[in-house]
């Protein structure tokens, strides 16, 4: 018997493995429901779907639009690429700025350290209720109230970035130090003197860090809220698919993964010269630039 | 009434059902600088703690600056274990904190700050011998340094009751010293009071009154004794 329990222990890890296949199998079946016949020729229908509407992608997103007509030096400036694209970018980019100044005000009054519990957790159901409804969901709801447009797709990616954003930074605020807090508690400073003072220089590398991560999170993400018609590339992706445009969905697609991929690489460079954490840091040009030659 | 803190009957703890400390009777004047030892867990930074309004008293009677409400804003100034600094912000901005208990909060939220309030920042900066640092980020100091900031922001707050929590911990005998002394010089000058919670017992015997916290045999809580800083 001891034996047993010693090879259960040792063993746990593929124990728990296989209960998850096995889970995971029971539930597939109970999805599909005895209709296996969906899935037999689903392989066939992505190679021909692949093949004969997505490959090559239809570069002529490129190419400015017909009406209304081109002002512009060049073409690909009106292109609905290029117009897509910078929508997006400047949908992600005003929700972030506008979220983030709405969610230290809100994620201050959620910290415990900073605020009793009769005011803490009422705001922090506050920025969960903000964070429940994904930004696809709040972008339906603005479209509703402020019809189709990039307006309706600002407001819906800074209600749901106040959510998101102002959970990581009351996390933040009340992880940090005890000293500088007690400190200036007990000079007598008041509440909104402390969040200037000590809190927010305190989490400052945090607060731009998680700034950086989130304008990511709204690039990626307003390429879907176009799909309702919030403005953006996903706009013209709705509108392809609509059309049964498929190459010209796969442009846009690749158009969105290099974007995505462009502006991982600037938020990681720009991260590791705020964070203070060596394995992150990179010791590249950016950070020598602006951190000077010193070594701390 | 000279008693600038005198506590009666006062138990201290973070729960009534664990006191850490009891103080029977105790009065401090202005001017004097009192040093607290003990082992560790005994309540000294808890005492502190009380005094400057961060925990409430479990029960007894704590009266600080002659009333048992919150002291006015500035009266206090606490330096915790580990300073309590802004550590990558300058001397300056550290400074600054303590200077702006003396200006309206409103000027002190929208930075418009009066010039006196700058000027004293500046003085402070430059009586603690860290005008070459001001724009220095506090984390570049070494330990000597940042101590004489934490003395420069109480200073610029003009604290009438300095609560230090093992201030000369981590640095060593020489710069303790030096620091010590200008702590001293700072105290005796504007007769402020100062409680400085020490380990190392002879530092301690520099004060003029020594207060030993200690748990007897059989009690479940420690208690305050005065002993004799001449031994």
């Amino acid at each position: 018997m001891k034996i047993d329990k010693e090879m259960l222990i040792r063993k746990k890890y593929l124990i728990f493995l296989l209960l998850v296949f096995i889970t995971t199998y029971f539930v597939f079946i109970d999805l599909v429901d005895g209709d296996w016949t969906s899935l037999e020729n689903s392989l066939l229908n992505l190679r021909t779907f692949f093949s004969e509407s997505l490959w090559p992608p239809n570069w002529n997103v490129f190419e400015a639009r017909s009406y209304p007509t081109c002002q512009k030096s060049w073409d690909f400036l009106c292109s609905p690429a290029y117009i897509g694209i910078m929508e997006t970018l400047e949908i992600a980019f005003v929700a972030t700025g506008a979220g983030f100044i709405l969610s230290l005000p809100l994620a201050s009054l959620a910290s415990r350290n900073l605020y009793r519990d009769s005011i803490a957790i009422p705001f922090r159901i506050l920025l969960s209720a903000m964070r429940t409804l994904p930004s696809l969901i709040w972008a339906i709801l603005f479209v509703i109230l402020v019809g189709l447009g990039p307006v309706s797709g600002v407001l819906a990616m800074t209600f749901y970035t106040v959510g998101y954003l102002g959970k990581l930074q009351y996390e933040t605020f009340e992880g940090i130090s005890k000293d500088p807090l007690d400190a200036a508690k007990a000079m007598g400073l008041s509440k909104v003197e402390i969040i200037q003072r000590v809190v927010i220089p305190e989490s400052a590398n945090n607060l731009i860090s998680q700034l950086l991560f989130m304008f990511e999170y709204n690039v990626r993400h307003g390429s879907v809220i176009g799909i309702v018609g919030a403005g953006g590339i996903g706009y013209y992706i709705s509108t392809y698919l609509k059309f049964f445009q498929y190459d010209k969905v796969m442009a846009l697609l690749i158009v969105i993964f290099i974007v995505v991929v462009i502006i991982d690489f600037l938020s990681i460079k720009a991260r590791s010269f705020f964070v203070d954490d060596v394995s992150f840091k990179s010791q590249g040009v950016i950070s020598r630039i602006f951190r000077g030659e010193s070594n701390e | 009434m000279n008693n600038i803190i005198s506590a009666k009957d006062l138990k201290i703890g973070y729960s009534s059902k664990s006191i850490l400390a009891k103080i029977d009777n105790l009065n401090i004047s202005r001017g004097e600088i009192i040093s607290i030892i003990g082992q560790s867990g005994v309540g000294k930074t808890t005492f502190l703690k009380n005094i400057a309004y961060l925990v409430k008293p479990i029960s007894g009677s704590l009266s600080v600056l002659g009333s048992s409400l919150p002291p006015t804003r500035g009266e206090i100034g606490y330096i915790p274990q580990k300073l309590g600094l802004i550590n990558h912000e300058t001397v300056f901005f550290n400074v600054l904190e303590g200077a702006i208990c003396n200006e309206s909060i409103f000027r002190s939220i929208l930075g418009f700050h009066e010039p006196r309030i700058l000027d004293k920042v500046v003085e402070v900066i430059n009586l603690m011998n860290l005008s070459e640092k001001i724009d220095t980020s506090v984390k570049r100091l070494s330990g000597g340094q940042q101590r004489r900031v934490a003395i420069a922001r109480t200073m610029a707050q003009g604290a009438k009751i300095i609560l230090a929590d093992e201030f000369l911990s981590e640095l060593d005998d020489k710069t303790a010293n030096n620091v010590w002394k200008t702590m001293k010089e700072h105290v005796k000058t504007n007769q402020i009071t100062l409680l400085i919670v020490e380990h190392n017992e002879r530092r301690a015997k520099l004060a003029d009154r020594c207060f030993k916290l200690e748990k007897e045999e059989g009690m479940p809580h420690s208690s305050f004794k005065e002993f004799n800083n001449e031994n």
